[in-house]
């Protein structure tokens, strides 16, 4: 019994149709693939138990027919132990390569200190108690909304969706004054009805914009102030080039472009400020020159010439937020001890609906490009603001909003992934992608928080600089090489590395790639890190080393030796040897056996 | 006796290679011709740039207008360059994908298309939502990538015709310095440099507007701007040779001469077979390896001009194939002298190097720079080759299948011939699994060092291994008695559509993956899958006939046994010379 399974386990008749199985199997699943996606097709498929358990039959099937031919005497059956060998030790280095693999992407600035953090598949949940203990759990979401693990800290993983939004609902009942008001447009000739809330709970529940339009809810402390924000802004327009924030030891001093534009600053400590240039829409010409894009205030930058006694420095500052002045010395030594920021006022929206809250009472002032209108608002009342024929009517005011958040995930709508779990009680709560939760429950409050699961490298990768070549005359991408400063968190030891495209370095065990970039900043390059056991690349390499060798054998081996031994047959004349012939035969051999 | 038929083939596939004789001497306009232009990231002649972009526009080498005489590459070129023509309402354009047309409710039945009439449909609204999911990363329909590709073809429109920024006004100093337009030479050389400049093209724009299309009358002009221009960079122009060289290889079109060379060689051979009076088989060799030469030769050109191994994208790798089919053949032919190879072989590498050749719109025969993936790699120029001239094994297999299962056909029972083709076949399946398991783990092996991984169940990859193993089963098959001679043929037959899955199936049908440096749109999906369906039916109807054959046999020698002696099969093979 045991011998006719052993026989049937190395035989053809098992081999034939475990091959075709796996054909079949792949070419539904690249087809699969194309329309869902690799991940899916790699955890659905590729990596799923039963998929590895067929690659297991057909190494046990490989290894069953080898050993049952032993002893492998002739070229063609070396050739075919070899072969068979060799693709069971290729086929567990490649499943090793796929499950045991670490690999993730880190993503590295020249404006940012070494990081040492790599972003791995997959998402973690962290849940903190008040005891400050914290818990982590990898999160795996399958396609059909499996989520895994089930239960964690304390709370059931109940649901996860890709894109949710919050949604908020106001009603009277807070205990602290908080306005709120619901606006309801609606416009007959484009059948349309839009209905929104605007509160002071947050700047983008203040300001709504509606295509070219905005619906606005502003505070009046005091009479002055009411009286700015109702009038037309056509009167009380200008600046537009903005202001110089400077800020030197602990003074402050604001200077507007156009006074600088007219005559040049004096600070303290006698330092000299000069306008030198003034970009409105600041871009970089073909030979890096500066220049102006158009006329319009998009991305302001001035150059400014600072001199304090024989220091001279030159000044190029941004109005864009997150884009640091640049400063060059130009005369003397040391760097002065300045910070400089360069503030533009937002684009005024030239249509608006506004609704001021003063001393309990409602005011509204609604301008278009051809008509301005201001006066006390009511509740029920209607105003035509002239946006087409659009009527806007203040249906709620409420003087003590309380607001119920709520996630949903709607058809259609981009969102934030989120995790809905339910706490012991019962109690449901959503954790959206990348920021905390604070969940109560009867065993004390805990923080949870879902996002990115990361992987600690020992040593910590900073850019020095990414370079990008282009072709010739073109923008179109040669090589682009990230120079990285790599640092032993131990020993605070560094290094400098170079890697490109199919040139990866290696450090401490891990494999540093270049793996992608960002077109609109290079000062951010993705480097792919990867360990792999080394007993693991030894086992693919050699497993393809001896497969191919093996076939090479099988099929051209006989052959070649038939004519070495026709060869030396002929120089000393002894005649072939019998065991020879048979070898050649070995396919018949092969083929009695089964 | 032998060896003076195979040179007399030789000498004919010579003379064959080498006439028109003027090929070989610079034309008149070769002033013109050779102007060097900086574009798509290398410096190339004009006349590759008037080839390419009038087969980019409009999906063939030639023009003809709403009236005139039908123009070349270059006189197009030069119409759309000077604007001698109304390049609005010229029906110039290509557009071939169906359900586009008529998304945008133009005539299904025509080709080409004005710019005016393709401007003023839907196809803006098209583009944008395909804009948005490229941004957003999303995959894109054939449709979109069919717009996208439209959009291409109206933006060279934009950019060529009246143009005064196409690039011949070298860097002073930088080899790699980005080269400027006549208009804006000044930015680049002193005044009395660029109005110069100006001048001699005024000149020729001229002379042009003087001749109309007929180019040879602008020589004296064109030669004055090219010396000038060459001047104004010595150490950056390139130089005489190189510019020429690249202008040879475009007139003289090896391939194309390689596919005639085959078809010839086919057609007598074909004859050879009907009339068996004349012993042409020598002649015939000869003059095949005159198509394998002259196929070399363009090889070497186009590594010579692109700097790189001629294996990257689907135009090269089609032309690799033929040659590797015609090689594999020719030299398999040598070895057994078996009188069946080159006849399977020669429809097969005409089909490859003639589909190339005639569907420039599909196969982009430009010679570009590589995409960094690929650059600066020597595993790109071991993989490629290697799993290349798997294909072409697989492809010669797949034609002796052909020829043996025609055998079977003519007489069901099998014959002798059927039995040594068979063989033959089974030798190139062999070579063609020794290849592709090579190029298979050659491949992971630069994925490991590229993308980090050995092995990724990619697409590209994971349709690699089922090709393999739609051979190895039939192969194990075979050794474990279930399947014969007419078995194997038709495996042969059948696996190769795994092989066309994994070559061009991934890149056109699916789409998907990380061989994306091979992915591209035109590919007539439906046309193919027509093809490879009347070949499943002829196979079928073939098994039938086999089957009938087979039975009315059995009950004549009440012979049980239903497939052919293995041994038999085996016995011959290892007693093969």
């Amino acid at each position: 019994m045991v011998s006719k399974i052993t026989r049937f386990l190395g035989s053809i008749k098992l081999s034939v149709p475990v091959l075709s199985a796996i054909a079949i199997i792949l070419i539904w699943a690249t087809f699969y693939e194309s329309q869902v996606g690799s991940l899916t097709v790699q955890q659905q498929i590729y990596k799923s138990p039963w998929f590895g358990a067929l690659m297991f039959l057909l190494a046990v099937n490989l290894g069953v027919s080898t050993l049952s031919r032993y002893p492998w005497r002739g070229p063609r059956k070396v050739g075919f132990a070899l072969t068979h060998l060799g693709l069971i030790v290729l086929i567990a280095g490649s499943a090793a390569v796929i499950h045991l693999g670490l690999e993730g992407l880190l993503v590295v600035r020249t404006d940012q200190p070494a990081n040492h953090l790599v972003r791995v598949d997959g998402e973690l949940l962290e849940v903190m108690d008040d005891q400050g203990q914290v818990q982590q759990a990898t999160v795996v979401v399958k396609p059909n909304q499996v989520i895994s693990p089930q239960k964690f800290a304390g709370l059931s993983l109940l649901d996860y969706r890709e894109q949710t939004i919050e949604t908020l609902e106001y009603h009277e009942g807070g205990s602290q004054p908080n306005p709120a008001i619901r606006l309801v447009l609606s416009s007959d000739r484009m059948g349309k009805t839009i209905d929104q809330w605007l509160s002071f709970d947050s700047q983008t529940s203040q300001t709504i914009a509606l295509g070219p339009a905005q619906l606005q809810l502003r505070q009046a402390e005091d009479q002055a102030t009411l009286q700015q924000l109702l009038a037309n802004p056509d009167q009380a327009h200008g600046g537009q080039s903005g202001q110089l924030h400077i800020d030197l030891a602990d003074t402050h001093s604001t200077l507007s472009i156009d006074s600088l534009r007219r005559r040049d600053a004096v600070l303290e400590n006698n330092i000299h400020i000069h306008l030198t240039d003034v970009w409105p829409d600041f871009r970089l010409d073909d030979h890096n020159q500066p220049m102006t894009a158009s006329p319009e205030w998009r991305n302001p930058a001035v150059q400014l010439d600072i001199t304090q006694e024989d220091n001279q420095e030159r000044w190029f500052v941004f109005a864009q937020a997150g884009l640091e002045p640049i400063q060059s010395v130009l005369a003397g030594t040391s760097a002065l001890e300045l910070k400089m920021r360069y503030q533009v006022p937002p684009p005024a929206a030239t249509d608006y609906f506004r609704v001021i809250v003063a001393d309990r009472q409602l005011y509204y002032a609604a301008r278009s490009t051809d008509q301005f209108s201001s006066g006390p608002l009511e509740q029920g009342q209607t105003v035509r603001p002239g946006w087409a024929d659009f009527q806007i009517t203040l249906t709620d005011w409420l003087s003590h909003a309380q607001i119920d958040r709520q996630r949903i995930s709607p058809e259609g709508e981009q969102g934030v992934p989120a995790l809905l779990v339910a706490t012991a009680e019962g109690h449901q709560h959503w954790i959206p992608w990348g920021e905390s939760t604070v969940i109560t429950q009867n065993a004390g409050p805990v923080i949870a928080a879902f996002g990115p699961r990361m992987l600690a490298l020992p040593f910590g990768v900073g850019l020095e600089d990414f370079i990008v070549e282009r072709n010739e005359g073109s923008e179109a991408v040669a090589m682009w090489t990230s120079q990285i400063r790599l640092a032993d968190l131990q020993t605070a030891e560094t290094q400098q590395r170079s890697v490109w495209m199919n040139h990866p370095t290696w450090y401490q065990g891990w494999k540093i790639a270049q793996a992608s970039w960002n077109p609109g900043d290079l000062n951010q390059s993705t480097l792919q890190v990867k360990r792999e056991p080394i007993w693991v690349t030894a086992l693919t390499w050699s497993g393809a080393l001896l497969t191919v060798g093996g076939i090479g054998v099988m099929f051209y081996g006989p052959s070649l030796w038939k004519k070495q031994v026709a060869l030396s047959s002929l120089r000393v004349e002894v005649p072939e040897h019998p065991q020879d012939s048979t070898d050649d035969a070995v396919p018949v051999a092969l083929v009695a056996q089964d | 006796m032998n060896k003076l038929k195979f040179l007399w083939g030789l000498c004919l596939a010579c003379v064959l290679i080498l006439v028109p004789l003027h090929q070989w001497q610079a034309s008149p306009q070769t002033a013109l011709e050779t102007l060097a232009v900086q574009l798509e990231g290398r410096k190339k002649p004009l006349d590759t740039v008037a080839r390419e972009t009038v087969a980019a526009v409009h999906g063939s080498a030639r023009y003809r207008p709403m009236a005139g005489d039908l123009l070349d590459a270059q006189q197009t070129y030069w119409s759309l360059l000077l604007n001698s023509r109304d390049w609005n309402d010229e029906p110039f354009v290509l557009v071939n994908y169906r359900p586009l047309k008529a998304r945008l409710g133009l005539p299904l039945e025509q080709k080409h298309f004005s710019f005016a009439s393709l401007v003023n449909t839907d196809l803006g609204a098209i583009l944008e939502t395909a804009h948005q999911k490229e941004l957003q990363n999303q995959d894109l329909t054939r449709e979109d990538r069919e717009a996208l590709t439209l959009e291409d073809r109206l933006n060279i429109m934009l950019t060529t015709v009246g143009s005064q920024t196409l690039p011949i006004i070298p860097h002073p100093s930088d080899i790699k310095g980005t080269w400027v337009g006549i208009a804006e030479a000044h930015q680049l050389y002193p005044p009395a440099l660029a109005e110069r400049v100006r001048t001699q093209f005024d000149t020729l724009q001229a002379q042009y507007q003087a001749h109309g299309d007929d180019l040879s009358r602008l020589t004296a002009a064109a030669t004055d701007l090219h010396q000038t221009l060459a001047s104004l960079s010595p150490e950056i122009y390139p130089s005489p040779a190189t510019l020429q060289r690249e202008v040879f290889f475009n007139r003289f079109r090896p391939f194309a001469k390689a596919w005639q060379l085959y078809a010839i060689a086919f057609l007598i051979l074909l004859g050879g077979q009907l009339i068996s009076a004349i012993d042409l088989y020598w002649s015939v060799m000869g003059m095949f390896m005159g198509g394998i030469l002259v196929q070399a030769f363009g090889f070497g050109l186009r590594m010579q001009i692109g700097g790189r191994p001629p294996v990257t994208n689907m135009y090269e790798s089609v032309i690799w194939v033929g040659f590797g089919i015609a090689l594999l053949a020719f030299c398999l032919e040598l070895q057994t002298k078996a009188r069946s190879y080159l006849l399977a072989a020669a429809p097969l590498t005409v089909l490859c190097l003639l589909l190339a050749d005639s569907l420039p719109a599909v196969f982009d025969a430009s010679i570009d720079p590589l995409v960094p993936v690929l650059r600066d790699n020597f595993w790109l120029s071991v993989h490629v080759p290697t799993i290349t001239l798997s294909y072409a094994s697989f492809a010669l297999a797949m034609g002796l299948g052909h020829l043996t299962l025609i055998q079977y056909w003519l007489t069901p029972g099998g014959n002798a011939r059927a039995k040594t083709l068979a063989r033959l076949n089974y030798r190139v399946i062999q070579a063609g699994i020794l290849l592709l398991t090579t190029g298979i783990i050659l491949g992971g092996i630069w994925a490991h060092f590229s993308w980090g991984r050995f092995w990724g169940w990619d697409p590209k990859e994971t349709w690699a291994l089922i090709a393999l193993l739609c051979y190895l089963a039939p192969v194990h098959g075979r050794l474990g008695g279930g399947l014969g001679n007419f078995g194997m043929s038709v495996a042969s037959v059948l696996s190769f559509n795994a092989v066309l899955m994994a070559w061009y199936g991934v890149n056109f049908v699916l789409g998907t993956g990380l061989h994306s440096y091979g992915f591209s749109t035109g590919g007539s999906t439906q046309i193919l899958g027509c093809w490879v369906g009347v070949d499943v039916l002829f196979v079928l109807v073939t098994m039938l006939r086999y089957r009938a054959g087979r039975r009315s046999e059995s009950v004549l020698t009440t012979d049980v046994q239903l497939s052919e002696p293995v041994l038999t099969v085996d016995a011959q093979l290892v007693d093969t010379p």
